[in-house]
């Protein structure tokens, strides 16, 4: 009678040590986490210098805190930061936790090497690479920011992406900086018009900044949010892109109730 | 949506003004700021009515909760409605959250961020249950809320981890975002997530009513003990990215339970899910049955899903059966080696517990120095598992020496070694010996 509740071997098995360490009711770590991974590829070409940088290192710096709100229990939010000019760069070797991340105050030169931009970006956007995390992932963030033409052969390095599965689930918005900035290619990368905004003046480079930033972070690091008056069983074609449609929808929304900023336009007064 | 600015003032619908202090946060449906409303501190909810797919009916469904009020002490109840704006933008006020309750989500992490509001880091802060007894009355409480809530004939809707406030020191429950609540088969558009959300709703085929909030109910029950999703195991993790198609999959068309007796397939992952893979193995088997009831039949039967009573009579058993050793284990009593049917002993230090049985149900009390019981433990009639009836203390005159102390407003009646029934009264005691018997009334113990 007595050996009656410890029949399982492998209890029996255990010292007195391992029991201690291991039957504690109270001793949970946190629940496993999917990871979500924001990618924010910049262009730092020579155009970008001066008011348009230093607002952008403004509203970048002052996002990190509130993008670190939206990360709910089960999801562990990370940055990477891939700035693009001349040649590609990532701001720190690896994705950092939204908790730790700092923001490193960017300088703008050279040319606009968004094709190169775009490979790179395939080539750590996988398992072996940036998502490596041993648990579940949601798709990841990618948001790009440019305020030119790109000068290298975009549409190369963009067929390379497209060929990426996790390009292809993730949410892409994309920002146009000032009357150079093409929305038409930015909406190539997104792959919807309704993802591209544009800002051309530093009130609205901040108000966009954060919209998107703030909107993709929250829909990425959520399960997909249902309506529930489909009144009919949804299929794979209901739920394909659900996301990024609603992402579109949410940054519409949100860019038409901003007023239109009163102060001067980047492209004009140089 | 039109955001308000601080300082604002909005209009409640029978007079005054609530000032606009601070935000506090924001989430699907709008943003809750702090307010200031005759004299006093209030949460504001602000609809975004643009998102909202019948703000009239959403309006008036509000408004009759409010007329009804909150089904017990334990949910943080829509108060007061604030005119409609001249666009239709509406909003209420509730009561704060009170200091010492900490979310869900913290308890999930084990942390909570607190920021620096001068350097802005965050820092983390460790978020446990101070004890065994707090975390199983923690769950009590969410069954009994719910039980509530159900019995006046409502249903929760989207219940998820951003839901409960829970006091980890007491056990304690707050159930909060009360203002999707509605009459059982009416919906005003509300979504949900598909790790709470009952398969058929994520399915498209049905909209959330008090039988998908019993799935929902389980799912939380599950991750507040377990420390897991009850659907998220090898076959989900497989997919390595969860896309909008995987979740339909996982938690739609296909979910399994990580320990479905009948489907091994999607068992917990050793390194992903050790919180799990852990506790499934400390709870007793009566609990863990009901959870494997819940998500094997009850995914595609809604009407075989637990009923909020039974899990509440289930987790009083669980709470009643915690053994907290002298030498600092502290576990179910199934977890404890089983000397004999009333004696149970410590695998660590050897202690040994006797145990008193009530004459009203078959499980016993383990005797150990701060163990405690009910007021539903010794009256038939009554539901109140929060205030303690009694409990074994050692005599401050004379050390070493335990007994059972009556914390009741009642009059005991305990056999002494005499044979004798000698009277107890409130805030008396008498000491616990092997032919201990105890007349609550109604209800008789005896070790």
């Amino acid at each position: 009678m007595s050996n009656e509740k410890f029949t399982d071997p492998a209890l029996d098995a255990m010292d007195d040590n391992l029991l201690d360490f291991d039957d504690d009711p109270l001793s949970a770590t946190g629940v496993s986490r999917k990871s979500l991974v924001i990618f924010f590829l910049i262009d730092t070409s020579g155009s970008m210098k001066g008011k348009k940088m230093g607002e952008l290192n403004t509203v970048m710096e002052e996002l990190i805190p509130e993008i670190r709100r939206v990360g709910e229990a089960d999801t562990e939010v990370k940055i990477a930061v891939l700035t693009f000019s001349t040649e590609v760069q990532w701001m720190y070797a690896n994705p950092i936790p939204i908790e730790e991340f700092e923001w490193a105050r960017l300088r703008a030169n050279g040319v606009t090497s968004l094709g190169a931009a775009f490979r790179e970006l395939n080539q750590r956007m996988s398992r072996n690479g940036f998502l490596n995390s041993p648990s579940l992932s949601f798709a990841p963030v990618i948001f790009l920011m440019t305020d030119g033409y790109p000068s290298d052969d975009y549409k190369a390095g963009l067929e390379e992406l497209q060929g990426n599965s996790w390009y292809k689930y993730g949410l892409k918005a994309a920002l146009g900086i000032g009357q150079e900035a093409n929305d038409n290619i930015l909406a190539e990368f997104t792959g919807s018009a309704d993802t591209v905004v544009h800002a051309y003046s530093g009130e609205q480079l901040a108000q966009m900044i954060k919209i998107i930033a703030v909107t993709s972070s929250q829909i990425g690091s959520k399960s997909m949010t249902l309506s529930d008056d489909t009144g009919k069983e949804l299929g794979e074609d209901d739920v394909f892109a659900a996301k990024q449609k609603l992402l579109g929808q949410q940054i519409q929304e949100l860019v038409s109730s901003q007023t239109d900023g009163s102060d001067i336009p980047f492209d004009t007064g140089w | 949506m039109i955001e308000l600015e601080i300082g604002q003032e909005v209009e409640m619908e029978f007079g005054g003004k609530a000032k606009v202090l601070s935000v506090i946060g924001s989430g699907g449906q709008g943003t809750v700021y702090l307010v200031r409303f005759n004299g006093q501190k209030w949460a504001l909810k602000w609809y975004d009515i643009d998102k909202m797919k019948k703000p009239k009916a959403f309006r008036k469904n509000l408004e009759d909760n409010i007329n009804d009020g909150p089904p017990s002490s334990q949910f943080l109840w829509p108060k007061y409605l604030t005119k409609e704006t001249e666009d239709g933008t509406f909003g209420y006020i509730m009561e704060l959250k009170p200091e010492g309750f900490d979310s869900f989500v913290d308890i999930l992490n084990t942390y909570k961020l607190e920021v620096d509001s001068l350097t802005g880091h965050a820092l983390k802060k460790n978020v446990r249950f101070a004890s065994l007894s707090a975390m199983v009355t923690a769950v009590i409480n969410i069954v009994n809320a719910f039980r509530q809530l159900h019995r006046v004939g409502k249903s929760y809707q989207d219940l998820n981890d951003g839901g409960f406030f829970i006091n980890v020191n007491t056990g304690a429950v707050l159930v909060c975002d009360c203002d999707n609540i509605a009459p059982d088969g009416s919906n005003f558009g509300i979504g949900g997530k598909p790790g709470y959300m009952a398969p058929e709703v994520v399915r498209g085929i049905a909209q959330p009513n008090v039988q998908t909030d019993k799935y929902s109910l389980a799912v939380v029950l599950f991750k507040l003990l377990f420390r897991g999703d009850p659907m998220e195991g090898e076959k989900v993790v497989r997919d390595v990215c969860l896309t909008e198609s995987a979740e339909l999959r996982h938690y739609g068309q296909n979910a399994v339970f990580v320990y479905d007796p009948a489907d091994t397939s999607n068992r917990p992952v050793r390194g992903i899910h050790d919180n799990v893979i852990r506790f499934w193995r400390i709870y007793p088997d009566y609990v863990k049955d009901v959870f494997i009831r819940s998500f094997t039949i009850g995914i595609a039967d809604p009407t075989k899903r637990v009923i909020e009573n039974e899990w509440q009579k289930l987790f009083l058993r669980l709470r009643l059966e915690i053994i907290q050793c002298g030498c600092g284990r502290t576990n179910f009593s199934s977890m404890f080696v089983q000397e004999s049917e009333t004696k149970f002993r410590c695998p660590k230090c050897g202690m040994e517990f006797a145990t008193m049985g009530f004459s009203h149900r078959t499980t016993r009390l383990p005797l150990y120095l701060g163990c405690k019981f009910y007021a539903c433990d010794i009256s038939p009639d009554s539901e109140d598992f929060m205030t303690v009836a009694g409990e074994l203390v050692e005599n401050k005159l004379k050390p070493g020496v335990l007994g059972i102390k009556n914390c009741s407003e009642f009059k005991w009646k305990a056999k002494m070694p005499d044979g004798v029934f000698y009277d107890i009264f409130p805030g008396k005691g008498f000491p616990v010996w092997q032919g201990l018997e105890i007349d609550f009334g109604q209800i008789t113990a005896k070790i």
